[in-house]
């Protein structure tokens, strides 16, 4: 009886470090895609700002450390968007917009979905440390304390 | 657990070695693998948008942090010998990884055979 009590005990504890794992993996790739929406909203902010400037408008543009430096709008209608791999494409104001709300849209999907299932993996392990917490205390019972 | 396996005969310690560094190369070819994959996925999504523009469309390539105005004739080019290459080392890093999950596959089976109990029946 025991041995079988041991044996799920074991099993348990094996699944439940592979859960923490995946729970891990999942928050991370969380993580990962909340990082590249908030650079896509930047990026909408600034294409929904940009289509209200005219052409020379000044500008500041940012090098880093919160320094900037002046810049003329050359040409408010044209914007560079990657593509991926290295390869920037010139489009329209208008398909850039269209191209980040895209992205927004299926990174959107993509964290609802991975969302779903860390609470899926998350519900999973409370189950499995109630589980065990029960054969710990049966474990006990069947075996007199040791003082460990 | 070092305590428990330095008793182990040296032959199964060995095995067991062995057994750790098998699994790390094929994590480490895994990791590889994967990098080459996601490389890929991006160079096809890439071409895959180049070829809904017109010949004359402007596009840059990134040159570290600079954008540099290159014709799209030849960013297809360059993306399409990269892409081979990369398919080339997917391919070697797959074989690669089939061979260690059968090295993986044979030592386990040892293993298992050298620490289970004899069965008295099989005496």
């Amino acid at each position: 009886m025991a041995g079988k009590v041991e044996e799920e005990f074991r099993k348990l504890s094996v699944e439940l470090r592979i859960l923490e794992d995946t729970a891990e993996a999942l928050q991370s790739r969380i993580n990962m895609v909340n990082a590249v929406v908030t650079d896509l909203t930047y990026a909408n902010m600034t294409l929904e700002g940009l289509g209200k400037h005219k052409m020379d408008s000044e500008l500041l543009v940012p090098i880093g450390g919160s320094s900037y430096i002046k810049a003329t709008l050359q040409d408010p209608d044209k914007v560079i968007v990657g593509m991926g791999a290295g390869v920037s494409v010139e489009k329209t104001l208008q398909e850039a917009k269209e191209i980040v709300k895209k992205r927004l849209d299926n990174l959107d999907k993509t964290r609802m979905s991975l969302q779903q299932r860390f609470t899926q993996v998350a519900q999973r392990i409370s189950e499995d440390r109630a589980k065990l917490e029960e054969l710990v205390a049966e474990l006990r019972k069947g075996k007199p304390s040791k003082n460990v | 657990m070092s305590e428990e396996i330095s008793k182990l005969p040296p032959q199964v310690q060995e095995r067991l070695l062995r057994l750790q560094q098998l699994q790390q190369t094929l994590q480490s070819v895994l990791a590889q693998k994967q990098q080459v994959e996601l490389e890929l996925t991006e160079i096809e999504q890439a071409l895959s948008e180049l070829e809904k523009l017109a010949d004359n469309a402007v596009i840059y390539r990134a040159i570290g942090s600079l954008l540099v105005k290159a014709e799209k004739a030849n960013v297809t080019a360059d993306l399409n010998e990269r892409k081979e290459l990369l398919n080339m080392r997917a391919t070697v890093l797959g074989k690669q990884e089939g061979r260690l999950r059968g090295q993986l596959k044979d030592l386990q089976a040892k293993l298992q055979q050298d620490l289970s109990p004899v069965s008295p029946s099989s005496r």
